[in-house]
């Protein structure tokens, strides 16, 4: 995680006179965490663990920078991208073991880990291969988890220790989406498209997440309905909202739009000049936090300062909630039924009415994301 | 015309001189005499007068590669003795007194690296470089681009960066053991991704492994030598594709 003071997120409240201290603790805790998790997995399992052609990659909050010690899950990938070895196993079930030598015994005797191992979908906590990240775009392979792990990768995810497997595979994964797009450049313009396969399978992960929101509240018999219908409102839109905000800004960052090569002597090589910086941009853009994206488009877009404390606040006070142990239980255990009635619900319909408000204000009445969102966003 | 050659090194596993004595029998135009190992760089410096290399429109040394810091002044002691003309190739990570290497001004021809060093192998790793030694140039070498990035984003960044201070360009394939291989319809299919971003003329050094470290320097190593230069010589020469197409 990058120091406080470069991170947009921070430098937009410092320029709004704002202070977002749920925010900001989430930070810290993340920069200690990333580094705590850093140490007990080279004690734990080797100074070594990580290699050029298997990083260990965070998401979820981590990947996000809201980690909340003691009540966040870990979500992990072990990511190899290289020859496939069986010792990669080894060391997946070594990272497992390790992180759950970190714990504390509840009250009634139940053990509480740091590092709390991700859900039950089995999308996070094992190995995931680079072939089919790359490769399986759309189709009939691209299962669920598949996508689900590209996307996230994509806008929340955090190499700890090596990066260039997760760097490789990121390129790669870009440049999957480019290259399938017949015309990069706007027709009789000098400025890229709006990236419009890499759009799509974000907004397919989005509904898709909302889908199996449904789905899972049927698997689990409610079970952690209202935290799950938090996050569905906050932090997964949030993902979501940075990823169209990646994609806007192929077409809106005039600093890109200066590098646009127009060689039409060789339209080949003029074509791949183009490719090139438009996946770097994209590789930058996804680099930065998703609350970090949005501070970008917040000054980039020159969006209302009102509308920008509005957003951010709420997000703030969503992880206030959610990192208050007793407000998370209650709401953990909260089910569908009683979600009317419930004081601490309300709460969470209160601060999600209003980032969704900042958010219709932001996607639809500016200027420059108005247009773009009526024509890529909605048909 | 662009010189192109080999590296004495992927021809003879520290056997210059033997290298040296099959190449003289091919049309190759250019050679870099490999001193990867510290212990090469001293008999090649004493050496250097007396090698026939008048055939050879570009030669240049490549440095070793890894080396005790200790004995950092002494291998720039010994590369100083080679004739000025020569480019002194080198690895970014193995610098530690900058000015050292600061003095030799355009000599110093950086190589951008393989995944397996920390530094320099993207764009944003050579900006560092190039600003602690700002009269280098570029040695480009296209199999650790690609094994870095096998997108060739990173590499088309690089070479639009850095047209104005390449000077070599070093072709082969890097396997995923960071080893140098022959060149693969894949490798092919990248280098011509960035072919026409190098300019006509740049010498190609080829570091295909074209023998084994025991491997007799028979007619089969001669041909090997052959099919790579012709392999590099039609990529680089691929015609452009232009919007009347």
């Amino acid at each position: 995680m990058v120091a406080k003071e470069s991170r947009p997120v921070f430098q937009l409240s410092a320029s709004l006179g704002c202070q977002w201290k749920n925010i900001e603790r989430a930070h810290e805790q993340t920069v200690t965490a990333e580094a705590d998790l850093l140490a007990l997995l080279q004690r734990d399992v080797g100074d070594k663990f990580a290699s050029e052609d298997a990083n260990l990659v965070v998401f979820g909050s981590l990947g996000r920078g809201e980690w909340i010690d003691w009540l966040s899950d870990l979500d992990w990938t072990l990511l190899v991208d290289g020859q496939c070895k069986p010792g990669h196993f080894q060391i997946a079930q070594d990272i497992r073991d390790a992180l759950k030598t970190v714990y504390q015994t509840t009250a009634n005797g139940n053990k509480e880990y740091r590092f709390a191992a991700p859900g039950p979908t089995g999308t996070f906590g094992n190995m995931g291969f680079s072939h089919q990240l790359i490769h399986l775009i759309g189709g009939q392979e691209d299962t669920n988890k598949n996508m689900t792990q590209r996307i996230l990768l994509l806008l929340e995810s955090l190499p700890v220790s090596a990066v260039n497997a997760h760097e490789r595979v990121l390129k790669s994964i870009i440049q999957r989406y480019l290259e399938e797009e017949p015309h990069l450049i706007k027709s009789g313009q000098i400025r890229y498209k709006v990236p419009r396969f890499l759009l799509n399978d974000i907004v397919r992960f989005w509904r898709t997440m909302a889908v199996d929101f449904a789905s899972k509240q049927r698997d689990r018999g409610g079970d952690g309905w209202g935290l799950r219908n938090a996050k569905l409102r906050m932090s997964r839109k949030l993902i979501f909202v940075s990823g169209l905000l990646t994609c806007f800004s192929c077409n809106l960052e005039e600093k890109l739009q200066a590098k646009i090569s127009t060689d039409e002597r060789d339209i080949k090589t003029a074509r791949s000049k183009n490719l090139a910086h438009l996946q770097d941009h994209i590789l930058q853009y996804v680099r930065q936090t998703p609350l970090d994206i949005v501070a970008i488009a917040v000054k980039e877009y020159g969006i209302n300062a009102a509308i920008a404390e509005k957003l951010f606040s709420a997000y703030d006070e969503f992880l206030g909630l959610v990192g208050d142990p007793e407000k998370r239980a209650r709401l953990k255990s909260l089910r569908a039924e009683a979600s009317r009635t419930d004081p601490i619900f309300s709460e969470v319909r209160a601060f999600s009415g209003r980032f969704s408000e900042a958010l219709d204000e932001m996607f639809f009445s500016n200027g420059q994301l108005g247009p773009l969102t009526r024509k890529y966003g909605v048909f | 015309m662009r010189p192109i050659g080999f590296s004495t090194g992927a021809v003879a596993y520290s056997h210059f001189q033997a290298a040296l004595d099959l190449l003289a029998q091919t049309d190759a135009t250019a050679v870099e005499l490999s001193a990867l190992r510290p212990a090469e760089l001293k008999p090649l410096a004493e050496a250097a007068p007396t090698l026939q290399l008048d055939r050879y429109s570009h030669v240049s040394v490549h440095l070793p590669s890894s080396f005790n810091p200790d004995f950092e002044e002494e291998i720039l002691s010994l590369a100083a003795q080679f004739p000025a003309q020569w480019l002194l190739v080198t690895h970014p990570d193995v610098i530690r007194k900058w000015d050292l290497w600061r003095r030799l001004g355009e000599r110093i021809c950086i190589e951008n690296m393989d995944k397996r060093k920390p530094v320099g192998q993207s764009r944003r790793d050579l900006l560092a470089i190039f600003r602690q030694l700002p009269d280098a140039t570029l040695c480009f070498d296209i199999g650790h681009a690609h094994q870095v990035d096998p997108t060739m984003g990173e590499a088309i960044l690089i070479l639009e960066e850095f047209t104005g201070r390449l000077r070599e360009l070093h072709i082969s394939e890097v396997n995923s053991e960071s080893k140098h291989d022959l060149i693969s319809l894949e490798a092919e299919r990248s280098f011509e991704v960035v072919a026409q971003l190098i300019p006509k003329n740049v010498p190609v050094i080829l570091e295909s492994r074209v023998a084994a470290p025991d491997e007799q320097l028979s007619d089969i190593v001669f041909k090997r030598i052959e099919r790579e230069i012709r392999v590099v010589r039609s990529l680089l020469n691929a015609s452009v594709q232009v919007a009347a197409d």
